[in-house]
């Protein structure tokens, strides 16, 4: 603040909510006055959204790492094998019936020496929400899903993600109900780790497939942040 | 391989990476011959199809959510918890319907945000006089 | 004129402990292709709504799986469930999509899904 203020007229408070923060407020009001869904429902939607993150895929991946039993199932059924870490596609939801927008059908596409997936939603920005929390911002630009698919390894290398030449780049787009996560290979250097400590490495942009895990690396690739007028508080 | 299809889509693609909103720059009215069917095809394309349009790198970012953005999800998810739309007709509504201007131009929550206020009106749950008189009651909170 | 009334349930009655997709499970019938079967992509009018992107029209590739059964998307975007069709997850060359994709990497590939319709045999 500073000491001249008191020379000029406050702005008017309007100026400071925008017509999306006054929509908003409209529409979700008249939802709820019309009986389309209660009050209840929109903050116990909220609170799930709250629940979300990219833990409970980082340990699904963790913990195939170290059972190949169960990366069997994880790639068999992903549903199935999201249970083993809390995540029940169909009955966490608040709905009983799974997300509308994420359905129920994950599939964990699982890289191998010769094989690396990244994962596009060239349409929209379908993303798996109940096991990965909300999609990055880049994730959902036209620019990211316009190129991804034409020119996969540039963009990954703007991700400081190399593949080898030798390596197939097998790009997955997300275009109907199937949601994927990537399940990359398990890096050197974590023999005898504990499903704590591999989790910690498998972060979200890993299981997007535009990074790899590495030993030491526990946060995404750094980004500038776009900030919020009004963020939503953590 | 259909190669006259491949061809045709090639086209197609190169044609639709020249479309940019038009919000400056009117154009005028064309006499039906002018749209052949490579245009017909361009002008008619579903707008959220962008995979291969070209497009150069730019710095990718990471974003705060605003307060109103968490909220609008919230909503159209209970909108289709309770059934007033399923999320394929969402996502219609609101990367097709929406239009190229609006589908490059808006936030894309704002996107969101338009699609469940129209939803409510097309379906007649509100009319759109309550709507604007809601919107209008919402704004005067604030002044 | 009166309102429409819509049945705001019928999903809800349908996917309620089940989920979506499973809900469509057994309404297609049987399945027109098998994994490893050689598929191309229709490039049939796309007025309105689909989600059979552009890029993969007049395509040919491989199916890799059966991955459910449920309305087309163009029929669901309008709430239309009343028909499903099988989804087919289908990899293709990316030197088939794209002319100009780098020489150099020759087993690049490109997965993604459609409903029956938009298939056919080779």
């Amino acid at each position: 603040m500073s000491d001249h203020d008191h020379d000029h007229k406050p702005a008017p408070v309007v100026d400071e909510v925008s017509d999306f923060e006054i929509l908003e407020v409209a529409v979700r009001e008249l939802a709820i006055e019309k009986g389309l869904f209660t009050m209840d429902d929109h903050r116990t939607w909220t609170e799930y959204i709250h629940t979300l993150g990219p833990t409970p895929a980082a340990r699904l991946v963790a913990k195939a790492w170290l059972d190949p039993e169960y990366k069997k199932l994880c790639i068999e059924d992903g549903v199935t094998a999201s249970r083993e870490v809390d995540i029940d596609w169909v009955t966490s939801p608040p709905t009983q019936f799974g997300t509308p927008s994420d359905y129920c059908n994950l599939r964990v596409l699982a890289d191998t020496p010769t094989l690396k997936h990244v994962v596009v939603c060239t349409l929209c920005s379908c993303y798996p929400r109940p096991i990965l929390g909300q999609s990055p911002e880049w994730y959902r630009t036209p620019n990211y899903r316009r190129r991804l698919v034409r020119w996969p390894r540039q963009v990954l290398s703007e991700f400081g993600l190399q593949v080898p030449e030798d390596v197939e780049v097998r790009v997955a787009d997300s275009n109907q109900k199937t949601r994927y996560i990537v399940m990359p290979n398990r890096p050197e250097g974590t023999d005898g780790w504990t499903e704590d400590q591999l989790t910690e490495i498998v972060t979200r942009d890993c299981l997007i497939g535009v990074a790899v895990p590495k030993p030491g690396v526990t946060s995404n690739v750094k980004l500038p942040v776009m900030k919020a007028a009004n963020p939503v508080p953590h | 391989m259909s190669s006259s299809t491949r061809e045709e889509i090639l086209r197609h693609l190169d044609a639709v990476g020249q479309l940019q909103p038009a919000l400056h720059k009117p154009t005028q009215a064309p006499a039906p011959t002018e749209i052949d069917h490579t245009l017909y095809r361009a002008y008619t394309r579903s707008a959220h199809d962008v995979g291969g349009e070209y497009d150069v790198p730019i710095e990718y970012h990471e974003k705060e959510e605003e307060i109103w953005e968490l909220n609008t999800f919230a909503t159209c998810e209970c909108l289709a918890w309770r059934g007033v739309w399923s999320a394929e007709e969402r996502r219609r509504r609101q990367n097709v319907d929406v239009g190229q201007t609006q589908y490059l131009g808006l936030p894309y929550y704002g996107r969101w945000l338009m699609t469940a206020a129209l939803i409510m009106v097309d379906k007649q749950y509100v009319t759109l006089s309550e709507l604007s008189d809601k919107i209008e009651e919402v704004k005067n909170r604030h002044v | 004129m009166s309102k429409p009334v819509y049945d705001r349930t019928h999903h809800a009655k349908m996917a309620t402990g089940v989920g979506d997709p499973q809900c469509f499970s057994g309404k297609a019938g049987d399945a027109k292709f098998k994994v490893g079967d050689r598929v191309r992509v229709r490039d049939l009018p796309d007025i309105f709504y689909t989600r059979t992107m552009t890029y993969a029209r007049g395509l040919e590739g491989t199916v890799v799986e059966l991955v459910y059964e449920s309305p087309p998307a163009e029929n669901e975007a309008w709430d239309n469930t009343e028909v499903s069709e099988w989804f087919y997850s289908v990899v293709f060359s990316q030197h088939d999509i794209w002319p100009a994709y780098s020489v150099g990497y020759p087993n690049d590939t490109l997965e993604t899904e459609f409903s029956e319709r938009w298939l056919e045999a080779v």
